[in-house]
């Protein structure tokens, strides 16, 4: 806030000191055309003209308007103009032009005020194409409005031929004058963008601390993101093993002992059957009952297998809570579910089978496809049902290194389904599974 | 604030523009352009101004009165400087230049072409090219005077001469000069001559030459109508025998030649001046001996008047201008109350200027019949006006000037000053 004071009060002075240039400049002219008139020399002082200014009162006149044009923008910008307001460019060019027509009412004798309105510039302009586009405008206005150059091409009057109408000792205390202004105004300059530096030089260490923390932020939390990673495929490797286990251990002690029960029971009765045939029918009849059970036993192991909400609440209760459980934990990432089925109400292993598929495909979109949007549809075909489940993340271009796909195949194919992966535009599951309407299993 | 100070501006804006009246300014020279006297210098401007004003209602055209050509120079410039130019003004020759190159003159070419009613081709086209630089025309002549030649008719006729006819060549001035040049009182100094203030120049622009071009880049000071020019007036200053001639010998009729200017011509020619100067001979006018390689023209001068680049009302100042120039009522009274030529080719060749000269002549004077006047003056000599064009002449005049006393070679000579002139030209 200091530095910010510092600077206004220079500007202050930049402006004071360009006021002071422009009317003394003026009324110098205005009394050396007097001067010259009252001497009786105007038409000897004339043959060493190549122009001289119209109307010297008016000039003064003019240069008073702008000069007052520039304070008032000035005051106006300083005072009621709130901080990166669409107005402040606009006022900055208002101000260029008006200075642009003070130097040209002046014949460019003087180019000082440039400076005051680059200043401002430097100061107001922040974003740093702007600062570059003013930069070099600057520059080249600044080269461009020298008298020297400039009046090579055009008329224009010079002070310097008003000044040589005094004596040389008049003249050189007037040149240094002027010199001495003129100097002041680029000294002002200087310092003025001086401190603009230091204060942006501030700003920039600021902006740059912050990013260090920012980047070292990043950085930590993409470690922490592999290590996650890492650690999700080992859960994962886990459960299956866990879930491959249990099976074993399910398919171990209810299928393998009745299997085992049947063998033994069939073998006894191979050996009894010509001797004792209603034993033996007896004995078979036993073993069917046992193999019932078997079914039964079979049948209970599987729906142990099935997730907890398929088998309290149904398939579509499932679907629409596994839809609601991951819009929830993910949340930049839409799920949407059209079923044009009117009941989802099938087989066990038919519900176990689609609940899989889009369990898995909705996993692989998020974790592999980065979707932001998945969209499941189910509708009726043939007879069975089409299902499809789409995303519009990156797809995979390996699929066949894909674990979820081959599981997916799997399941389908045991129902003599058929499914079909496309990976072009997102990632898109599309399988169509026989059903096997109200056929029992038994 | 900003509002009130932009409304305050336009409000200025806005009664400085409407004016009830508009009253045109002019700058003019009290007196005659031509340094003779002029009692009624301004009798013609009035009657235009007159006649103007009654043209154009509610228009009022003021003038500086009093001011001497000597001051006027300085006069203008005085105005320029504070920026109160007049609308319209005269522009003496030497100022021409630096009043266009300042952008003090408007351009007229924008105005004349507008002007239907307007046909520059009624000028005299020396009298009009006098106010054109670079292609442009600045200003529109005024008045205008050719250079003729005064012959002592006493003095001829005492010799056995008659006047010259106006075809007459350097042959003929040549011829006359090598008799009238003559010791008449026997104190064995020569005290009759042939010419005074006739030199090379003169020679030169009758002998179908010029010093410079119109911009002021070349001297053709070595080329060979300049050397005839300098060769032919040094070999009548060489019957003198080395006796300067002074404006007494001639005042006192002891000389036969002696250009001047037409308005002198008209001057002396006229009462008052008649019974003042020149009374002891009878004189009259002629024109310019031609050269080998010229005719009978010589220097036309023209006073000029422009339109001010910063007028409010240029096309009024135009019309005001055209009726000092180009209204031929106004342009027949240059005849009545000045000493020059109308720039009209119809005025000086009408009738009427025919009797305004016939006025003043006395019986037996071979007069300047308006005929030859509006030849002499179409086929004149319009010297460049360029910035530097007077120092320029005046070197060259020194030059040659040192070639006549320290008699030298005209042909080398004159190579060698023609590189001093073009360096001098250049810079």
């Amino acid at each position: 806030m200091k530095k910010l004071q510092k600077i206004s009060i220079i500007n202050c002075m930049m402006l004071a000191l360009n006021w002071v240039i422009v009317i003394l400049l003026c009324v110098f002219l205005c009394l050396t055309t007097n001067n010259i008139c009252e001497h009786f020399i105007a038409r000897d002082f004339i043959d060493k003209l190549e122009a001289f200014p119209w109307q010297p009162v008016r000039i003064l006149a003019e240069a008073v308007v702008m000069m007052f044009l520039l304070s008032a923008s000035f005051l106006w910008r300083e005072l009621c103009l709130k901080e990166n307001s669409r107005l402040e460019v606009p006022s900055l060019i208002f101000d260029f032009c008006i200075s642009m027509l003070l130097m040209y009412v002046l014949n460019f004798n003087y180019n000082g005020i440039l400076l005051w309105v680059f200043a401002n510039i430097i100061f107001r302009i922040k974003n740093s194409k702007g600062q570059f586009v003013f930069a070099l405008l600057a520059m080249l206005s600044f080269v461009g409005t020298d008298y020297g150059l400039i009046s090579i091409q055009y008329h224009f009057y010079n002070i310097e031929d008003y000044l040589e109408y005094y004596s040389s000792g008049i003249q050189s205390y007037l040149l240094g004058g002027f010199n001495l202004l003129f100097s002041l105004n680029m000294v002002l300059f200087i310092i003025y963008c001086i401190f603009v530096i230091q204060k942006q030089r501030g700003t920039i260490e600021e902006v740059n601390e912050l990013y260090a923390q920012l980047s070292q932020a990043n950085e930590d939390l993409q470690k922490a993101n592999v290590e996650l990673n890492k650690y999700a495929v080992m859960k994962e490797k886990m459960g299956e093993t866990k879930e491959r286990n249990r099976l074993a251990r399910e398919i171990h002690d209810t299928l393998g002992h009745t299997l085992t029960g049947i063998s033994a029971g069939l073998d006894a009765c191979l050996a009894i059957i010509d001797v004792a045939p209603d034993k033996t029918k007896q004995q078979l009849e036993i073993l069917s009952n046992v193999t019932r059970e078997g079914i039964q036993e079979v049948r209970r192991s599987v729906s142990e297998l099935r997730p907890d909400a398929l088998e309290r609440l149904g398939l579509e209760y499932a679907i629409r809570k596994l839809i609601k459980d991951t819009n929830s934990v993910t949340n930049n990432t839409t799920i949407t579910f059209d079923c044009k089925l009117e009941r989802l109400k099938f087989d066990t292993d038919e519900e176990n089978a689609i609940y899989r598929v889009i369990q898995e495909s909705v996993t692989n979109a998020i974790r592999h496809g980065h979707a932001t949007r998945i969209h499941i549809m189910m509708e009726p075909q043939n007879g069975g049902i089409y299902l499809s489940v789409k995303d519009n993340g990156c797809g995979c271009e390996d699929m066949k290194s894909g674990f979820g796909t081959a599981h997916i195949k799997e399941r389908i194919e045991m129902l003599k389904g058929h499914v079909e992966f496309k990976s072009s535009d997102g990632f898109l599951v599309e399988a169509t599974i026989p059903i096997r309407w109200g056929e029992e299993y038994d | 604030m900003l509002a009130a100070v932009i409304v305050i501006l336009l409000a200025a804006v806005l009664t400085c523009g409407r004016e009830p009246g508009v009253t045109l300014e002019f700058g003019m020279i009290a007196g005659s352009n031509w340094d003779v006297a002029n009692a009624d210098s301004c009798v013609i401007i009035d009657k235009a101004i007159e006649k103007f004003e009654k043209n154009n209602p509610g228009v009022k055209v003021h003038y500086y009165s009093g001011i001497p050509k000597d001051d006027y120079s300085e006069w203008l410039t005085r105005k320029m400087l504070k920026g109160e130019m007049p609308d319209v003004f005269m522009t003496l020759s030497n100022d021409f230049d630096k009043m266009v190159s300042l952008g003090m003159l408007e351009n007229l070419d924008d105005l004349i072409q507008a002007d239907t009613t307007f046909d520059s081709e009624r000028y005299f086209s020396t009298a009009l090219a006098y106010g054109e630089r670079e292609g442009h025309q600045y200003a529109l002549p005024f008045e205008t005077v050719p250079t003729l030649m005064f012959v002592n008719k006493t003095l001829l006729n005492k010799e056995g001469f008659a006047v010259p006819e106006n075809d007459w060549t350097w042959d003929n001035l040549t011829r006359i000069c090598e008799r009238v040049t003559k010791d008449t009182d026997g104190d064995g100094k020569i005290d009759q001559f042939g010419t005074y203030n006739y030199d090379w120049t003169e020679a030169l622009y009758s002998n179908g030459g010029q010093l410079f071009d119109e911009d002021g880049k070349k001297c053709y000071l070595n080329s060979a109508n300049v050397a005839e020019a300098v060769k032919f007036v040094e070999s009548l200053n060489a019957f003198n025998d080395g006796e300067k001639v002074t404006q007494e010998d001639f005042d006192g009729g002891k000389v036969a030649f002696m250009p001047l200017s037409f308005a002198e011509y008209r001057t002396y020619k006229s009462y008052p001046y008649k019974i003042k100067k020149y009374i002891n001979f009878q004189w009259d006018c002629i024109t310019l001996p031609a050269g080998p390689n010229g005719s009978n023209v010589s220097e036309v001068n023209s006073l000029l008047i422009g339109i001010s680049e910063k007028s409010r009302h240029k096309q009024l100042a135009w019309e005001f201008l055209k009726t000092l120039t180009y209204d031929e009522e106004i342009q027949l009274n240059i005849f009545r109350n000045s000493q020059g030529a109308s720039v009209l080719k119809t005025v000086t060749g009408s009738k009427e200027a025919e009797e305004i000269l016939k006025r003043d002549t006395e019986e037996g004077d071979k007069i300047i019949d308006n005929e030859l006047l509006s030849k002499v003056i179409e086929n004149g000599m319009v010297t460049p006006r360029f910035a530097q064009y007077e120092d320029a002449l005046a070197m060259a005049e020194g030059e040659v000037l040192k070639i006549y006393e320290d008699e030298k070679n005209v042909d080398s000579s004159l190579k060698i000053a023609k590189i001093t002139l073009e360096h001098f030209l250049s810079q």
